[in-house]
């Protein structure tokens, strides 16, 4: 038989082995930037002094205490139903876990308060970013 | 005396008892494996690591959460950390049991002293780096402790110019570790491989 040279094979090899780690190392090279979104745009005006401002579709209640404005998710802490925002209490309806209005649990079976969402304020406008 | 040196670190022949592996169980070499495996991924994580107090946990928690690959990266330099300092001290053991330190290398085993002290020395530098709890509070506590020593007090100072955790004692711990600490095993590494040639192998032992 003939003698075949291995020099190309292992070329070949060498290429293929460079590629993928430096497919790899790109990979590392490049990480997730999040980019914050704002999610919801509110007039200082709109807010009631007291109760909340309820934004279903959002999933996004904004609570105004003294001065303090947060914004509360409305995705129960449960199995994430989305929770009814009444005068002086969250309740989910699907197994009745009950939330105060600054989010912490009254009743269960939910254990953990509600998700309180990062709100910036921007002049006369509060922005929640996600 | 360089050309000795290369000749010595790459021999044109070995001799194939020096190679018996129930000898001496490769615990250097692996030692060594696990120094290099340091030495890439903490290259990598030089990338994304910020040597400021306030930003250190930060770009760690970035790492852990945004960088693909990252949790994995530093996983691999923490278990190597431990791995080369488990093997270093089998390696210790090895050659005590064997007698390897006894004449002609007594010199060969004060330089494998040196490597084992510039590892736990190296190992400790890399533990403030995250600026967690266990950081800082580790850090306090062993500064505390070389305080006791003699001349503690002046390497506390060297080490710890303002106080555990702030910028200047961090940017020390980060120095220390990726440079001075690696660059001085990395030497002393082939000074030992040099010596051990330069004494003919493991042999006459075998």
């Amino acid at each position: 038989m003939e003698k075949v040279g291995k020099s190309r094979r292992r070329f070949i090899k060498a290429v293929a082995f460079v590629i993928a780690s430096v497919s790899l190392l790109w990979k590392f090279f490049i990480p997730r930037i999040s980019e914050k979104k704002p999610l919801l745009r509110v007039a200082r005006a709109d807010i009631p002094a007291s109760g909340a401002l309820v934004f279903r579709k959002s999933k996004v209640a904004f609570v105004k205490k003294g001065n303090d404005v947060y914004a509360l998710s409305l995705v129960c802490t449960h199995l994430g139903c989305t929770v009814n925002v009444t005068t002086r209490e969250l309740v989910c309806p699907c197994h009745g876990s009950i939330f105060g209005l600054s989010g912490e649990v009254l009743k269960g079976p939910s254990d953990r308060p509600l998700e309180r969402l990062t709100v910036e304020e921007q002049g006369e406008f509060f922005v929640v970013v996600s | 005396m360089f050309k000795d040196f290369l000749e010595h670190i790459f021999p044109r022949l070995i001799l194939e008892k020096n190679l018996r592996i129930r000898y001496t169980f490769c615990l250097g070499g692996l030692a060594f494996t696990a120094f290099m495996l340091l030495v890439l991924s903490g290259l990598l994580l030089l990338f994304y690591y910020q040597p400021c107090p306030e930003k250190a946990f930060e770009s760690i928690l970035f790492l852990e959460s945004s960088v693909p690959a990252g949790r994995f990266i530093r996983s691999l330099h923490r278990l190597a950390s431990h791995a080369l300092l488990v093997l270093i001290f089998l390696h210790t053991l090895r050659v005590i049991l064997t007698g390897a330190y006894r004449k002609p290398r007594e010199l060969n085993w004060v330089i494998g002293f040196f490597i084992l002290f510039s590892a736990v020395f190296g190992a400790y530098t890399g533990y403030l780096l995250p600026m967690d709890q266990l950081a800082f509070w580790g850090t306090h506590t062993g500064m505390e402790l070389i305080g006791t020593a003699p001349f503690g007090e002046i390497a506390a100072r060297f080490l710890v110019p303002d106080d555990v955790g702030r910028p200047v004692s961090l940017l020390r711990f980060y120095t220390l570790h990726i440079a001075v600490i690696p660059l001085t095993i990395a030497i002393l590494c082939f000074l030992h491989f040099y010596r051990i040639r330069h004494d003919k192998g493991v042999l006459p032992y075998l």
